[in-house]
């Protein structure tokens, strides 16, 4: 357990300088017990495989829940002993937190990689049989892997001895420029252009969905106006700009879309959030506890 | 067989979609190729509190601290999100503040936020203004892909939540970023004078879960997470908060005036009052909130004008069914 909670900077039991054999061997052990944990559990017999995945999910949680719930350690001093073992389970989950937090980063680093894995897999496949709109998966596979190859291409480059220089576009490379062209001229761009259009769609739906049928319609309608109009500065300006609002401030729009945001959207928001929250709370003790699992079968 | 309803009612309720398509490019687009022409156009107004707060905070941190900087945006909220960032890096360039840049929300980020601290950059050196530099004013700390994990490793130990990261060092390669100017020495998130969040995601609701109360937090938002976000600042767990385009048209209406000056522009407020707060003149011209300010006015008409036409034309059917 001593292991977990190195958690002094520098070297320990987790990690290695970077490039040495250490961490490559570190590296590849972890790997290969990763993979025989993952196809044992694969080979296990299913009656078998359910309590093992809840025990892991259960210490995966209790850690969590015992950081949360247990008293923490008040202006300690580095190399403290500590003063009672209440203390001493403090001292340990404080240390042990750095690295139960990087075991969650890496797990979920995984899932970015499954998710890579999955998509290459639908669309090689459907590549292979030439399926409808293979098309579509010949420049989505061409894409990811010219992503990858400039990507990494350009990352070694930058993190090598000389790597500095290339803050200077004056010292780029054919990869520099390829990389920068697929993620800034092109994935960026793509990707600021498809949310755009949300406005086009905004804006249609305001038109034809936005009537006051009813006394809520037409309740929403005058605070979303006032809002919108608050937003304007141009407009709240004017609106402002004589003697009346200014001997009365209270009826600027800035004030009135204030009010209506303290008064009344901020104390709404707070009780779905406190909603939100106790059923996000009941979900994570169904899952903790494996009781999801249970009711399910 | 039905005759089609051809009453202004009607008409009115049925504006061709393409028609509404071409109104919305034309009302967004004139106004940025005008501002832009025009040199920028400057539109009155006066700054929310919650800018007022956050650009007051800002400006007492002390010149040569490091605050953290996440960044969790990618060019999907670039109108309001990058001109957040942009201020943000501005203010912190012109007051010599250093930063650590880290993502917890998407991978794309780092470099979305590497590429706009270089536009920036060469903006300055076109000034003649000083470069900030990688390593010795700001370091790049990477994505951590969970949120939860890694804010809360923050909350415990700086050092150990961070510990083995490494960032380019000119003319050294990788090197541990405890090495660095910027965060050497410090050791625990209390000896940070602020963390900065710019977001597009759900970050927001994690960092104040984790953060909260252990470190000033100031947040920049998009505007369809005002209002999810004010909450916090309502309840004081959040120091300043900018939301959306019109608070960064607030940040940059602050920049240029100040708070409590002298000037005949200059923002007054009775919070900060006998504060004189300096504007941030780092004469790098127009940043993205007052180049797209006039957009967000013309929009904004367009879209009330939108829903009045509908409304209007369903009562003139009514009216005219009910006759």
């Amino acid at each position: 357990m001593d292991l977990l909670a190195q958690a002094g900077a520098g070297l320990n039991f987790w990690n290695a300088p970077s490039g040495s054999a250490e961490l490559i061997i570190k590296i590849v052990l972890a790997l290969v017990l990763s993979g025989a944990f993952f196809f044992g559990l694969i080979a296990a017999p299913a009656n078998l495989r359910r309590p093992i995945v809840g025990v892991f999910t259960f210490l995966a949680g209790l850690f969590y829940v015992t950081y949360w719930l247990w008293p923490s350690a008040i202006a300690r001093d580095p190399g403290q002993a500590p003063l009672n073992p209440v203390e001493g389970v403090a001292f340990w989950l404080e240390d042990a937190l750095p690295q139960v937090a990087n075991f969650s980063n890496i797990l979920t680093a995984f899932l970015l990689g499954l998710g890579v894995y999955s998509v290459a897999r639908i669309h090689v496949g459907k590549l292979v049989k030439r399926q409808r709109d293979w098309e579509f998966s010949l420049v989505l596979i061409a894409s990811m892997l010219l992503m990858i190859l400039f990507g990494y291409w350009n990352w070694f480059n930058r993190h090598s001895p000389t790597g500095g220089l290339l803050e200077d576009p004056a010292n780029w490379h054919f990869q520099q420029f390829a990389s920068d062209m697929l993620f800034d001229g092109l994935l960026q761009q793509m990707d600021a252009a498809m949310f755009s259009m949300i406005a086009f769609y905004i804006l249609s739906a305001a038109y034809r969905a936005f009537r006051i049928r009813s006394v809520e319609a037409t309740i929403l309608l005058a605070a979303a106006l006032i809002v919108m109009l608050s937003l304007m500065g141009a407009v709240a300006y004017k609106w402002g700009n004589n003697s009346f609002i200014q001997t009365h401030p209270n009826l600027s729009l800035e004030a009135i879309a204030g009010w209506l945001s303290d008064n009344v959207q901020t104390p709404s928001i707070r009780g779905i959030d406190f909603g939100v929250g106790i059923g996000s709370l009941a979900m994570g003790l169904r899952i903790w506890l494996n009781l999801e699992r249970q009711e399910a079968s | 067989m039905a005759t089609p309803d051809s009453s202004i009612g009607a008409k009115l309720q049925s504006l061709p979609r393409t028609l509404l398509y071409l109104i919305l490019l034309l009302a967004t687009s004139l106004p940025l190729i005008y501002g832009e022409l025009a040199g920028g156009v400057s539109v009155p107004n006066q700054p929310l509190g919650a800018a007022v707060d956050f650009y007051a905070a800002l400006m007492k941190i002390p010149p040569g601290k490091t605050v953290l900087l996440e960044t969790d945006w990618t060019n999907s909220t670039r109108g309001e999100n990058g001109g957040e960032f942009d201020a943000i890096l501005r203010i912190l360039m012109a007051r010599g503040i250093k930063f650590a840049v880290f993502s917890t929300a998407d991978p794309q980020a780092p470099q979305v936020a590497m590429d706009d601290i270089a536009t920036i950059n060469a903006l300055r050196v076109q000034k003649g203004q000083k470069a900030y530099v990688r390593w010795t004013d700001w370091v790049n700390l990477g994505y951590f892909p969970n949120s939860e994990g890694t804010l809360n490793a923050l909350a415990g130990n700086l050092a150990t939540a961070f510990n083995g990261k490494k960032d380019v060092k000119p003319g050294g390669g990788l090197v541990d970023v405890f090495e660095s100017p910027v965060l050497k020495g410090y050791t625990k998130l209390t000896d940070i004078p602020a963390v900065i969040l710019v977001t597009a995601s759900a970050t927001s609701t994690v960092m104040i879960e984790r953060l909260s109360g252990k470190v000033p937090l100031d947040f920049m938002v998009t505007g369809v997470m005002g209002p999810e976000t004010q909450v916090y600042y309502s309840s004081k767990q959040l120091e300043g908060l900018v939301i959306g385009l019109k608070g960064v048209y607030d940040l940059e209406t602050l920049m240029k005036q100040g708070l409590n000056g002298q000037g005949p522009d200059a923002v007054p407020s009775q919070k900060y009052a006998g504060l004189d707060v300096p504007p941030v003149n780092d004469n790098l011209g127009t940043g993205k909130g007052s180049a797209y300010y006039p957009t967000l006015h013309f929009a904004l008409a367009l879209l009330i004008l939108a829903v009045i036409v509908g409304n209007v034309g369903m009562l003139l059917t009514r009216k005219r069914t009910a006759q």
